[in-house]
């Protein structure tokens, strides 16, 4: 089929485009970067050049990697509750009017306090030094895109859609299972994006407000990071911006791999092919 | 033809031919917000048979497709498939809008076993029916597809085998073909009754377009809004099968013209 050739060609362009530009963009952010530095005199503890600040991370890389490991870990774990805990209310809200009415004020209100203040309290109520404040604090942060994204999805579902399933008759259980949690992929994803990219930031604002709770070093990475900062070892707090904002980019790209893996329909014409049923078998069991 | 100060009397009759009636409304009302969006009707469709609603928006047609389907209840009236009282009730119907209301998420083959997979758990026999549907009218090629790969009208084709699939003897089309250009219209609207005649099933199916009432019904019935109500009951006397030369038929003509009346010119 030309068609089909075509439609492959443009997608290896469209994909190529979507690699390229964004990696553009970053090496003209690391350029500027380096011209500001060299054109307007920076000293180096105020800045450092782009690559020394890359430079600090392999450098310190035996001290850091357990800390590394520990906030990717609180940042992926928080997100799987916010995201779940997220879902749960959404789908909740969105089925018993009464609690959207009674819940969903109270939810922005949650997220109109700066997280930074709501970090004191989390880490009192669930115990100073403890890995729970920080992951409350990320549920705290990814929860509500999930939920208004949810919300949203389920209350776009064509009402025609669902007429249909009623005249067929459909349960309303199965009229959910079939159509709606369909229908609400792509909106749960847009939420889950939002959330991953937030998910790191909860995760460090939750080791400032909870510290000395990694096992034997006794700190974490925003600790080292203050205590680099402290130290004015300029290169290295750049070097660990970078790093949180390459995890936050990875677990991003993460739930955008999952969406394209979940909605095949928005990308393909045919189904994959493991999905397809095996027809001689199907036929033959049929027929009888 | 029609009397407005009472319930509008539509009779079943086709010809001399005294059927069975599959479906029959009594006092069939319906008011919302105070506003009688359907006088009380009465109805009675042959088994078998393929019955065309003509009339402008406003007029209730829908309103009574969805008290029929279930969906919505009457205020008032009695609604009865093969005896049954089934006002209130749903799953006892065919149902197809002028929406295709494919699921995007599903293959083709998975869109036509939908009313399966909405009620129970979908069989082998339900997708090896599905895909001998979809051969038969010349989708087969297309059972993996995704809906959206495919044109207009092989969608609407799609969802009217999905309609078909679900062995109800009674097929409610809500201007199924309206959204389609003039040239596929006339090519489902052929396919459509090649489909009615081998498979038995009796067809309400509303439209705008009076043209399409004629070609394709037994029986054409004219509603009117502000209330809605039916204002006449016409046996259609073309032959069938019919082909495009029906369009030109001075029966047809005849027939089209005393719609038009109905719908544009009053009954002067």
């Amino acid at each position: 089929m030309t068609r089909a050739g075509s439609v492959a060609s443009k997608k290896y362009r469209q994909a190529l485009t979507a690699l390229v530009l964004p990696l553009t963009s970053f090496a003209i952010l690391l350029l500027l970067w380096q011209m500001v530095i060299v054109v307007f005199h920076v000293q180096g503890y105020i800045a450092p050049r782009p690559l020394d600040a890359i430079r600090a991370i392999p450098d310190n890389w035996s001290v850091m990697s357990p800390l590394v490991v520990q906030i990717v870990k609180e940042t992926v774990f928080g997100f799987l509750l916010g995201a779940a805990i997220g879902i749960f209310f959404g789908v909740i809200m969105s089925k018993i009017p009464v609690v959207q009415k009674l819940l969903y004020p109270t939810l922005v209100l949650s997220q109109a306090v700066p997280v930074i203040v709501i970090a004191f309290p989390l880490a009192l109520i669930f115990g100073f030094g403890s890995v729970k404040p920080i992951l409350a604090i990320v549920v705290w942060i990814v929860f509500f895109p999930v939920t208004v994204n949810v919300i949203d999805g389920l209350g776009h579902v064509d009402k025609d859609l669902l007429n249909l399933a009623k005249v067929y008759g459909a349960s309303r259980w199965r009229a959910f299972v079939q159509i709606e949690i369909p229908a609400t992929v792509s909106p749960l994803f847009s939420g889950l994006k939002i959330g991953a990219t937030y998910a790191i930031t909860g995760a460090f604002i939750g080791e400032l407000a909870s510290p000395e709770q990694v096992g034997n070093t006794g700190t974490s990475l925003a600790v080292y990071a203050e205590k680099a900062s402290a130290n004015l070892n300029v290169p290295l707090v750049y070097g660990l911006t970078m790093l949180m904002a390459v995890i936050g980019v990875a677990w991003f790209l993460t739930m955008v791999g999952l969406e394209v893996l979940a909605t095949p329909w928005l990308r393909r014409s045919t189904v994959r092919h493991w999905r397809r049923r095996g027809r001689d078998i199907a036929t033959s069991q049929g027929d009888h | 033809m029609s009397d407005p100060s009472g319930p509008a009397r539509a009779q079943g009759y086709i010809e001399g031919v005294t059927s069975t009636a599959l479906l029959e409304l009594s006092a069939v009302a319906k008011t919302f917000a105070d506003k009688m969006v359907l006088a009380p009707t009465d109805l009675s469709i042959a088994e078998g048979s393929f019955v065309a609603i003509v009339g402008p928006s406003g007029c209730g047609k829908s309103t009574l497709f969805n008290i029929i389907a279930g969906l919505l209840a009457p205020d008032a009236g009695e609604v009865r498939l093969e005896g049954r009282d089934v006002v209130g009730a749903t799953g006892h119907v065919g149902y197809m809008l002028q929406k295709d209301l494919l699921v995007p998420w599903r293959s083709v083959e998975d869109n036509i076993t939908m009313a399966a997979r909405l009620t129970r758990k979908v069989t082998s026999a339900d997708r090896a029916e599905a895909r001998q549907i979809a051969q038969k009218y010349g989708l087969g090629e297309f059972l993996d597809h995704y809906p959206q790969a495919l044109s207009g009208g092989m969608r609407q084709r799609v969802a009217f085998m999905r309609t078909l699939v679900t062995h109800q003897a009674l097929l409610l089309l809500d201007e199924p073909f309206g959204a389609l250009d003039a040239q596929t219209r006339l090519e489902m609207q052929r396919w459509l009754l090649d489909v009615w005649r081998e498979s038995g099933r009796t067809v309400l199916f509303i439209t705008h377009d009076v043209d399409e009432s004629i070609f394709l019904s037994d029986r054409v019935l004219v509603m009117s809004p502000r209330p809605g109500r039916v204002v006449a009951d016409l046996a259609n006397p073309l032959a069938r099968p019919r082909d495009l030369d029906v369009l030109t038929d001075p029966d047809f003509v005849a027939l089209k013209s005393q719609i038009m009346h109905l719908l544009h010119g009053g009954e002067r």
